[in-house]
């Protein structure tokens, strides 16, 4: 079944393509009125599922125009406006069916199934062609009692066939059903399918030519006892729950209940093996790192970003990561290093000391993106600078003035995120404030310093502290510059240019 | 969806545990749980899962070794392999996929989404 959705918010765009896609749909998605106008007018489609508010061409018109030009297919309005009024008028519009957003995604793949079972000839939800049962509501194919296991293509290929049962299908008419237009498929495709499909029901026991060829026209169901029938009862289901394939919000706080049981088990394990990274360090300051000691520690080291990333622990996640690249086989350890990777281990402990619940599932990035300066075609050229305060106000105006000065500019005011955000922009240089809480930027300096992938970064420091001493400090720290709080927005655009400028120099 | 066993082959007990919890839990999936490559091979070829879950970076036999060996014995052939990998570098990609492997699914991943990205990845 092949279903054209028209929808201009990404979000809700992401989501119907993921849910129907796993509900063996192929979907083609179009995020304009004309452009669904196009598609509508050039493929055939079993179901439109269409937004009422869409640029270029509303969804209204839209609706009326494929109706006016013939176009019978069950179509599905999506709106945000829950009166009768906007039902109606999407009503007398042509739709067939009406969901107000925000939508239960159940109840709208439960809507799409009844609006594609409409326009079958096979109207009801369990179909059966001899011994052969499909239940489109939960999806499962059986033969003479025994599931089946079929792959969303071949499952696709039964289902059409079984709706239609009377039909022949051409082989083209299945690429179009099935397939959606940007997979680019073959005949051979459907050939190989259909083969597989074959092979699975001959398995089970069905007869060779249940799926007959008719040479030159396509597939067709062989009628079995005298045709096929279509009946009305349950199919001998052997799991009975139908799993949704999104969590459900009760599945996603069971699971982050679960998540926080195993971290109270997992979490002593986790400061064990960084003691046993501590005591590596503690060997590496008296001798040489034996190198079966230092595979261990990279070991150990990827075995905490691994546990660390499950449990959603993005900041110490990105500590552990670098600790593996510090420990990694190949590099060779010295002595001096010993005190900034101290650091990093340091803070990875009260990292994972101080989180006692875990409050947020896991997401695999789960950072801000880059702000960018909204000038399209400049980012190439365009340096990203991340900009580290406890000062919010500061980094909003510091932020807007430098994205006029050309930077893509990232903020971080939580500097307990340090090490994730840092990884997720991947900035070409560094602003960082020198007190902020838990955290001070001489510290985090250092730690950049003894990081092999942060050794280079070009570090400037911006503080209130006028004085020498802390300025010597911020220098032995490693750091490139040193401004003073407060400063215009070109005066520090000039200096990060100016730094970079002569990195650059240096290097070639 | 069809009821599945699938069969985890990692060296890290949280991983295990939330695995098998997630799959569970979002799509009523049975988890098998090898702790290492030989364990792996053993499990596959006896329990005959419906797809197996391959951490890359074990001590002793890696998954790449497992993967090879899982191949080369006629028991185990058949049965599709994701691995799972930390944040893999463009060019393990490119390792990966002239291996013959079904799929590759970094960490962090979230395990109620990840019957979600298995199916997408075997076509199931």
């Amino acid at each position: 079944m092949r279903i054209l959705v028209v929808e201009d918010d990404d979000i809700v765009l992401t989501l119907l393509t993921a849910r129907l896609g796993a509900e063996h749909y192929a979907i083609d998605a179009a995020t304009d009125g004309l452009t669904g106008w196009e598609y509508a007018s050039i493929y055939d489609y079993d179901l439109l599922i269409l937004d009422v508010v869409l640029p270029k061409l509303d969804g209204i018109s839209l609706c009326q125009k494929l109706r006016q030009a013939g176009h019978t297919l069950p179509i599905l309005m999506l709106t945000s406006q829950d009166t009768s009024m906007a039902k109606i008028l999407g009503l007398d519009a042509g739709a067939d069916d009406y969901v107000v957003k925000p939508f239960d995604p159940e109840e709208l793949t439960a809507r799409v199934r009844a609006l594609l079972r409409r326009g079958s000839t096979n109207p009801l939800p369990i179909m059966l062609w001899g011994d052969l049962c499909l239940n489109s509501s939960t999806q499962e194919v059986s033969y003479g009692g025994t599931l089946l296991d079929l792959t969303a293509k071949e499952y696709g290929l039964l289902e059409m066939m079984l709706r239609e049962s009377q039909r022949v299908f051409s082989k083209d008419e299945i690429l179009d059903c099935l397939w959606s237009a940007e997979e680019f498929p073959v005949e051979a495709t459907v050939r190989s399918h259909m083969r597989r499909l074959r092979g699975k029901l001959l398995a089970v026991g069905a007869p060779a030519d249940l799926i007959a060829t008719s040479h030159g026209r396509g597939y067709y169901l062989k009628p079995v006892n005298g045709g096929g029938e279509t009946l009305f009862e349950p199919a001998p289901l052997t799991d009975p729950e139908p799993p949704a394939p999104h969590p459900s919000d009760d599945q996603q706080a069971q699971y982050l209940e679960f998540l926080n049981q195993t971290w109270q088990e997992q979490r002593s394990n986790c400061l064990q093996r960084v003691h046993r990274l501590d005591l590596a360090l503690d060997q590496l300051q008296t001798q040489a790192l034996p190198l079966t000691e230092q595979s261990e520690a990279y070991r150990i080291a990827h075995n905490l970003v691994g546990t660390l990333g499950t449990f959603g622990l993005l900041e110490a996640m990105a500590i552990a990561r670098l600790l593996e690249q510090e420990f990694h086989p190949d590099i060779y350890l010295e002595p001096s290093q010993v005190n900034p990777l101290k650091l990093l281990l340091a803070n990875l402990q009260q990292q994972i000391e101080t989180t006692d619940t875990l409050v947020n599932l896991p997401k695999p990035t789960g950072v801000e993106p880059l702000v960018g300066n909204g000038q399209a075609g400049r980012s190439l050229a365009t340096q990203r600078l991340m900009l580290v305060d406890d000062d919010p106000i500061l980094l909003q105006t510091l932020s807007k003035q430098l994205q006029g000065h050309g930077f893509q500019v990232g903020v971080l005011d939580d500097p307990q995120q340090f090490w994730a955000v840092l990884e997720n922009l991947q900035p070409d240089v560094l602003v960082l404030d020198i007190q902020m809480p838990q955290m001070n930027g001489l510290v985090l300096c250092q730690s950049l310093r003894s990081a092999s992938q942060w050794q280079k970064i070009p570090v400037l420091f911006l503080s209130t502290f006028a004085d020498a001493q802390t300025q010597h400090q911020a220098f032995a720290a490693g750091a490139d510059d040193y401004l003073c709080k407060p400063i215009t927005a070109q005066d520090l655009s000039d200096r990060i240019h100016h730094r970079l400028q002569r990195i650059q120099a240096v290097s070639q | 969806m069809m009821h599945r066993r699938v069969l985890i082959i990692d060296d890290e007990e949280s991983i295990q545990l939330v695995v098998q919890f997630g799959l569970k839990l979002s799509a009523g999936w049975d988890v098998l749980v090898a702790s290492s490559g030989l364990e792996g091979i053993r499990q596959a070829a006896s329990e005959q899962p419906d797809m197996i879950l391959l951490d890359v970076m074990m001590p002793e036999m890696d998954g790449l070794t497992t993967f090879r060996e899982l191949q080369n014995n006629g028991e185990t052939r058949s049965i599709p392999v994701i691995l799972l990998t930390a944040k893999a570098q463009a060019s393990e990609k490119r390792l990966f996929n002239d291996t013959g492997v079904q799929g590759v699914i970094t960490k962090p991943f979230n395990s109620l989404e990840l019957a979600e990205q298995i199916i997408k990845v075997l076509d199931w």
